[in-house]
């Protein structure tokens, strides 16, 4: 759920309850006013009747108002207890419109009181149409909802602008989080705005990835640096092991321990080379861009791997057309390579590897295992298969150089051929 | 010939002279920069063998001076760091050859070979080896005046083992010699068994000797002994 529209439902909730409970309480006022307005009117009439009793001695003419009905009734003396009522008033309609009678209510407030004419006791009751009064309270009822109505639609709309506004640099900031490149050089952008938040946010962003960088940047050296420190070493047991070679006379065994050795650092060696390759693309430190004749550079290392193709049994075929690019030639070099030792290696004895080149792009597929390799972990370091014995470098090499160089390696499995594609 | 092996790690120092050291040869070591700077000055060799990285200075420098100077002793740069900028530096700065750490001595020593073999060129690019003749400019092969129909790798191989000769030369050494950094998607070096198997058939098929000595299935020895 949107913030805003979590807001919104919130804000707009409270509201409406608000505003219901406080239109409650209005009414509950006005009507109560109201009332003792009616209320008034009426102990007025029962003191002109008492005062005419007073004076006359006698009933006062009962006669018919629009607003005010006055009835007596005899009672028993003592038996009326003086009291206001919700009553009903009947409302005569034969004067106004219609020829025949037609009598109809109208919601009215009576007064029972009493009154002594002589010895006789009669109950009087005064009743008053409160139809106007409901009328008047409709009215403001009504003007008070079309308040409330106008208040949240005004609510509704003003937040919604409002807040797209106010959060706009949050969501600036979220783009640039998206963007985010640990490998980068490159700052969060300064946001412009003076909500407090935000700036907090954004600091805590800034220090965060500079710090994220930094530490980033320390591995990176910390890396560069081992592997560096590792390469004499590395010299001198490879110089020891082919000076090692020179003496005389090995047994079998002394002999397989030898190869064994060699086996090991050479993968070590490799492995090394791997890692200060990466670390030099991942800083962009491979610079030198010239044309290369891409056709050129890929019949030349089939050439150059032919025997292994033959030692292998392994049938390529090759379809390529003309193009150029401009590259570090040694990436180039590095990224053919691995794609191709890729197929060699990862094929079966009797297998098939198609090379292909067009204009668009170089994919090279190959035979192996008939089951798709799992796609998000081919790229990452040090992920191989269980059978393979290279160093589990190469593919993500081969994907920083692409990226390097502005290019983009796919996988993809089809008609029991693993493809890796070169988009260019 | 004579060498100057200019490298502070003691242990590859030594490895490289004793792999040097034999009749005709002459090696000198140089362990720190003043030290290789003093003999860069006072003697003229046929190769240096220059570290880039060094205590009290840096390689790069003693290219300088060697350059400056105009002697025409060649240079190979071993190098650590496997940074192009210093292969392009040094090469821009009149190195002969650059190789980058680790590495087989039998390549290190083909190179200085090379090296040596173009410096004292003279017109001559005939390289004999007993009954063995190569040319190094059209890249054939003759025994006994018999011309010698060789691969692009055979060829490759046998200027390999001439180069090393009289040495055991590793499987892996020659497998990364020829086929460069791809070799290693072969489990095994058994196919380079094929190639000198081929290369020994069409020498001796021509009339030579077969010099070419396996060594405890490690690798093989080229040698006329």
């Amino acid at each position: 759920m949107k913030l805003l529209a979590k807001y919104n439902r919130v804000t707009l909730v409270t509201t409406i309850v608000v505003m219901l409970i406080t239109g409650i309480i209005y009414y509950q006022a006005i009507s109560l006013i109201l009332t003792g307005i009616v209320d008034k009117d009426l102990v007025v009439e029962e003191n002109e009747i008492i005062d005419y009793v007073n004076v006359n001695h006698q009933l006062p003419q009962v006669f018919e108002s629009n607003d005010q009905q006055i009835s007596f009734t005899e009672a028993k003396p003592g038996s009326v207890e003086r009291q206001f009522i919700y009553t009903l008033y009947k409302k005569n309609d034969e004067h106004r419109k219609h020829k025949h009678r037609h009598e109809e209510y109208e919601s009215g407030r009576g007064l029972i009181s009493s009154v002594t004419v002589g010895d006789k006791y009669y109950k009087v009751l005064i009743v008053e149409s409160t139809v106007e009064t409901e009328d008047l309270i409709k009215i403001i009822f009504g003007i008070t909802a079309g308040v409330i109505l106008l208040l949240l639609l005004t609510l509704f709309i003003t937040n919604r602008l409002l807040l797209n506004r106010l959060w706009q640099p949050f969501h600036n900031l979220l783009k640039e989080l998206r963007l985010f490149n640990v490998a980068d050089t490159k700052e969060i952008t300064k946001l412009n705005t003076t909500i407090e938040e935000f700036k907090e946010l954004e600091q805590a962003i800034a220090s965060m990835s500079s710090r994220v960088k930094s530490d980033y940047k320390d591995l990176k050296t910390f890396t560069e640096n081992a592997s560096h420190e590792l390469l004499t070493p590395i010299a001198v047991i490879n110089s020891k092991l082919d000076t090692l070679l020179q003496t005389d006379n090995f047994s079998q065994q002394q002999s397989k321990l030898l190869n064994d050795l060699y086996t090991a650092v050479s993968k070590l060696t490799r492995l090394n080379q791997s890692l200060l390759l990466l670390v030099k693309i991942e800083n962009h430190l491979v610079e030198g861009n010239v044309p290369i004749d891409l056709l050129a550079a890929v019949d030349e290392l089939v050439i150059q791997f032919e025997e292994i193709f033959l030692d292998k049994e392994l049938k390529v075929s090759c379809n390529l057309t003309d193009k150029q690019i401009t590259a570090n030639p040694y990436l180039v070099d590095v990224l053919l390579n691995n794609l191709l030792s890729n197929a060699i290696r990862h094929n079966h004895p009797g297998g098939e590897i198609n090379i292909i080149l067009t204009a668009d792009q170089l994919s090279i597929q190959n035979t192996g295992e008939n089951q798709a390799l799992q796609k998000d972990q081919l790229f990452t370091r040090f992920h191989k298969s269980l059978s393979s014995e290279g160093s589990g470098l190469g593919l993500t090499i081969s994907r920083e150089i692409c990226e390097n160089l502005g290019f983009t390696l796919t996988y993809g499995f089809e008609n029991n051929y693993h493809i890796f594609t070169v988009v260019f | 010939m004579k060498i100057l092996i200019i490298e502070d790690e003691k242990g590859l120092r030594e490895s490289i002279e004793e792999y040097f050291t034999e009749s005709g040869n002459v090696c000198e070591t140089a362990s720190d920069y003043a030290e290789a700077i003093a003999k860069v000055n006072m003697y003229r060799y046929d190769c240096i063998l220059l570290d880039i990285t060094l205590p009290g200075g840096s390689g790069i420098g003693i290219l300088k001076n060697i350059k400056e100077n105009n002697y025409p002793d060649g240079v190979l740069i071993l190098s650590a760091k496997n940074s192009l900028d210093d292969r392009l530096e040094g090469l821009d700065l009149g190195a002969d050859d650059y190789l980058v750490k680790p590495f087989h001595l039998s390549e290190l020593r083909a190179r200085v070979t090379a090296i040596i073999r173009r410096k004292t060129f003279s017109g001559n690019n005939l390289l004999l080896f007993n009954e063995i003749a190569i040319d190094l400019l059209a890249k054939s092969v003759k025994v006994k005046n018999q011309a010698v129909k060789l691969t692009r790798k055979e060829y490759a191989m046998l200027l390999y083992f001439i180069a090393n000769k009289g040495k055991v030369v590793s499987k892996n050494a020659i497998a990364e010699h020829l086929w460069g950094d791809g070799i290693d998607m072969a489990n095994n070096f058994d196919f380079i068994y094929s190639h000198i198997k081929n290369l020994r058939k069409k020498l001796m098929e021509a009339g030579s000797n077969d010099y070419i000595q396996a060594a405890y299935g490690m690798g093989y020895k080229f040698t006329d002994q």
